[in-house]
């Protein structure tokens, strides 16, 4: 029984360690605004805690999870990606326009992730190989990719089954179209929710991203590269800092290409000017996740508590009858809030670091 | 242990970085079963060696071979896959992983590609067991002081069994204690065979674990002997390049002096009540010229702080301070350096010398500082004040063209002490002038600190290590708690357990 008990206070130490204390802040925010929900939108016929609101949030927010998911990775070595939005709209009309003119669906969902693929790629080429900056880097592929969705289109093209009713020349866009109103329902009634496609897309994602964050030397990689030594120490422990760094941006750049996929989905479109500003939502989410931004220290599951605070912000202000520029104003608020409780937390760490230098001075051998 | 043969064998290493010979046709051999010093000043190329060992740098020419097959590492991946393991001079771990993915992350045990944590921890406490350090492998590794994860480094480099273990400086932040299980667990290394490169700076643990030493000097060999065969005042003069007789000189030099000074004489720099609050408590002081004053005390004691109020690079909240006789009103560096006070930071690294700067620009800066932006110094002029520099201190390599981050250690500091004489200060604060230096350095310093002295300069030394004070200083204050407690002028009587008797016992018995 006492190895049981020790067990357990040594489980719950690590559960109650201060890096997840940025993470159970935000789960904590997830439960008070949940509550608050429940006080005051719930009626007669159901309360606001219910699987349609669940489904909603995710039916409304799948792409936002997968930047999300990617820019986590990016974060975490201390690096950015400010790519990602344009890459959403890069992709998003590649899709659309490959689909109406009539080439088939797999080929074209390859491709467009490929697209993400390589636009992370680029970056993590320029940052690893060049030694440029992360924001400069990305930056430039940003523009790149946003210039080069105007160049594919600079109106809207839809998605839909053909209007002529041929499918047979327009084999892909019939499919997307299909798959894009696919859904799994349960309940019935007011209570009626679904499974999208997106959602399952979305959490496999998550769950591979998860994975290889904590169960796999890349992942763990990637935490050592965000202590901000340059890679020197993981390097010195015969682990690939280098390619490490080019891969963290070919993950965020390949689920930014997914992100795209549905975003089509959602909207059944591609256009040059959506997605815009995106990649700050997604780091919003992140942060909010309790992500530091100075890399290093963080969580997939976090961001993904980030993305529901995100949109559950949307969610109530909406209920509440609010301009939708509110929510953009809480969203701030809830931000500079967990900015700072991240800065009060560096703080401390680094004011523990230099008490650790001193008592080594302290013992040093000269002065016994 | 001569029969065997070397695991490792290194012929004509050479390594070159832009203006300095790093590694200039070093040989070397490890036996298996052996520990072997690598000893040698900062800047003699022990570290670059290492480095070359473990695949961060490549070899320019010469060649490695380990159990008599040529070898080339490119990365350090395939010097540990060779059976090489390090522990670095800096603990180099990633602060913010477990303790045991520190311990064996790059051989940790998988299911496929995925890490099995179970495993992992269980594999990471033993292996810290055996240095008889109990702590959750599953904690944090930034959440422990530095010796531990100083141990942790040493637990990672013996969790692979390895051919051959490198120890750069490992006992830089040890204690005693770990240091004798750091020995004692070096000891059943060897006696299984694994060959041990030991570097370290203490002579005394050199002496009580290695067999055999080699010597570096300047990127060179100079030799290698049996430890027993080597006494020690030889080791040091093999390191230093320098006779007995000349370090005795230099060692002995100093302490002679008595210094007289007259009754009205005033004071150049005169503290009364000086005092910042939460940094140190009021303290008075007073400076005269031709003067060296020491001030001790444990790390955090005040030190700093008080030196950095002298040169008003804070501001005080209490007393005055007066140079010359006259109040100083306006605290700041530049107000500072116009009345010729300077200040050298202990922080070498940090605050001290702009890395990516030649050592010409590094030693222009302050004087530069104090002509203000518009006035260039003549090129005529700043060659020369660069030149007489560079000898008179002997800045080696002798280049002012280089980048001053490719020097040593030493090096840089003589750069930086160059740039506050070069500022002609008639008050000199240094702060930690001699940490992480090696013996030859540390005593050029003394000597020039000395004449410095000589000339009328008034000095204000810091060291964490008594001994140097000792040698140095006509006057010593004593800082406990941000408390100035003590003064007392040094004599040849004047022994360090007294002033350690000083602080422990909080000044009252002075």
């Amino acid at each position: 029984m006492r190895t049981r008990a020790a067990r357990f206070t040594r489980i719950l130490s690590r559960l109650t360690d201060r890096r997840f204390l940025p993470v159970l802040g935000t789960l904590l925010t997830l439960v008070i605004m949940l509550i608050l929900g429940q006080i005051f939108f719930s009626t007669r016929r159901g309360g606001f805690i219910s699987m349609p609101l669940f489904s909603n949030l995710l039916v409304d927010n799948s792409y936002l999870l997968l930047l999300a998911v990617g820019m986590t990775f990016v974060i975490l070595t201390g690096g950015i990606d400010l790519s990602v939005g344009a890459v959403v709209a890069l992709v998003g009309l590649v899709i659309a326009r490959l689909l109406t003119s009539g080439v088939p669906l797999i080929p074209t969902l390859i491709l467009a992730v490929l697209i993400g693929t390589s636009c992370g790629v680029l970056i993590g080429v320029m940052v690893q190989v060049f030694g440029i900056q992360p924001f400069i880097a990305s930056l430039a592929v940003m523009f790149l990719a946003r210039g080069l969705a105007n160049i594919v289109s600079v109106i809207s093209i839809g998605i839909t089954i053909p209007a002529n009713g041929r499918t047979d020349l327009y084999p892909g866009q019939a499919q997307f179209a299909a798959l894009a109103s696919w859904s799994i329902k349960f309940g019935e009634g007011r209570g009626i929710w679904r499974i999208t496609a997106p959602m399952i897309i979305a959490f496999t994602v998550i769950t591979i991203a998860f994975l290889v964050l904590h169960y796999t030397r890349f992942g763990r990689t990637v935490y050592g590269l965000g202590q901000g030594d340059g890679g020197t120490a993981v390097q010195r422990m015969g682990l690939r800092p280098d390619i490490s760094k080019i891969t963290v941006y070919a993950v965020s750049g390949t689920c930014a290409g997914i992100a795209g996929l549905l975003f089509a989905l959602y909207t059944r479109s591609g256009y040059c000017l959506s997605g815009l500003g995106m990649e700050l939502d997604a780091i919003a989410a992140v942060v909010i996740g309790g992500t530091l931004l100075a890399g290093g220290s963080g969580f997939v599951l976090g961001s993904v508590c980030g993305v529901f605070v995100y949109g559950l912000i949307q969610v109530l202000n909406a209920r509440w009858g609010l301009q939708s520029w509110w929510a953009k104003v809480f969203i701030g608020a809830v931000l500079l809030v967990f900015v700072l409780l991240q800065r009060a937390l560096t703080i401390q760490r680094t004011r523990r670091k230099q008490a650790a230098l001193v008592m080594a001075d302290a013992i040093d051998p000269e002065f016994r | 242990m001569d029969q065997q043969s070397p695991v490792i064998t290194i012929r004509g290493a050479t390594i070159t970085f832009p203006g300095v010979r790093a590694l200039d046709g070093v040989d070397f051999r490890l036996y298996p079963g052996e520990i072997h010093a690598l000893m040698g000043e900062n800047g003699a190329g022990k570290s670059t060696l290492i480095k070359a060992l473990t695949g961060v740098y490549q070899l320019d020419s010469g060649e490695i071979s380990i159990e008599g097959t040529p070898v080339r590492f490119t990365n350090t991946s395939q010097s540990q896959a060779a059976g090489i393991s390090t522990v670095y001079q800096e603990v180099n771990l990633v602060g913010n992983l477990t303790v045991a993915e520190n311990v064996m992350l790059g051989h940790e045990p998988r299911v496929g590609p995925f890490i099995n944590w179970r495993a992992m921890r269980k594999a990471a406490q033993d292996n810290l067991r055996r240095l008889h350090l109990d702590i959750d492998p599953g904690s944090q590794l930034s959440s422990h002081v530095i010796g531990v994860q100083q141990l942790c480094a040493i637990a990672r480099a013996t969790s692979t069994a390895a051919k051959v273990l490198i120890l750069d400086e490992p006992t830089s932040s040890l204690d005693r204690a770990e240091v004798e299980e750091l020995f004692s667990i070096m000891r059943e290394l060897k006696a299984a065979g694994v060959a041990i490169l030991f570097v370290s700076h203490f002579l005394e643990q050199v002496y009580e674990i290695a067999d055999r030493i080699t010597v570096l000097r300047n990127g060179g060999l100079v030799g290698e002997w049996l430890l027993s065969d080597l006494p020690r005042f030889e080791l040091i003069s093999h390191m230093v390049g320098k006779s007995a007789d000349e370090l005795n000189a230099i060692a002995g030099q100093v302490k002679s002096e008595d210094l007289t000074r007259l009754e009205d004489e005033v004071p150049l720099a005169q503290a009364i009540g000086l005092g910042r609050r939460q940094m140190i408590e009021p303290f008075d002081l007073e400076l005269y010229e031709g003067e060296v004053v020491g001030l001790v005390g444990l790390l955090g004691s005040g030190r700093t702080e008080l030196a950095r109020l002298l040169y008003g690079a804070d501001r005080p909240d209490s007393g005055e301070l007066k140079l010359k006789g006259q109040p100083v009103k306006l605290f700041s560096p530049r107000g500072s350096l116009r009345k010729q006070v300077a200040y050298s930071t202990e922080d070498r690294k940090r605050e001290g010398v702009v890395g990516d700067l030649t050592v010409r620009e590094n030693i222009a800066l302050a004087l530069q500082a104090r002509r203000g932006p518009f006035r260039p110094i003549p090129k005529k002029e700043l060659d020369a004040i660069v030149e007489t520099f560079m000898t008179s201190l002997d800045i080696h390599p002798a280049n002012p063209d280089l980048p001053i981050k490719n020097l040593s250690g030493g090096n840089q500091q003589k750069v930086l002490l160059a740039r506050w004489l070069a500022t002609a200060p008639e008050l000199l604060i240094l702060d930690e002038p001699l940490r992480g230096i090696d013996v030859g350095t540390k005593a050029e310093i003394q000597r020039i600190i000395t004449d410095l002295a000589h000339q009328g300069m008034s000095i204000v030394f810091i060291s964490s290590e008594l001994e140097e004070i000792l040698r140095v200083c006509h006057r010593i204050a004593i800082m406990r708690d941000r408390h100035k407690i003590a003064e007392v002028a040094n004599s040849e009587t004047l022994v360090s357990a007294q002033i350690f008797e000083t602080i422990a016992s909080g000044g009252r018995t002075s």
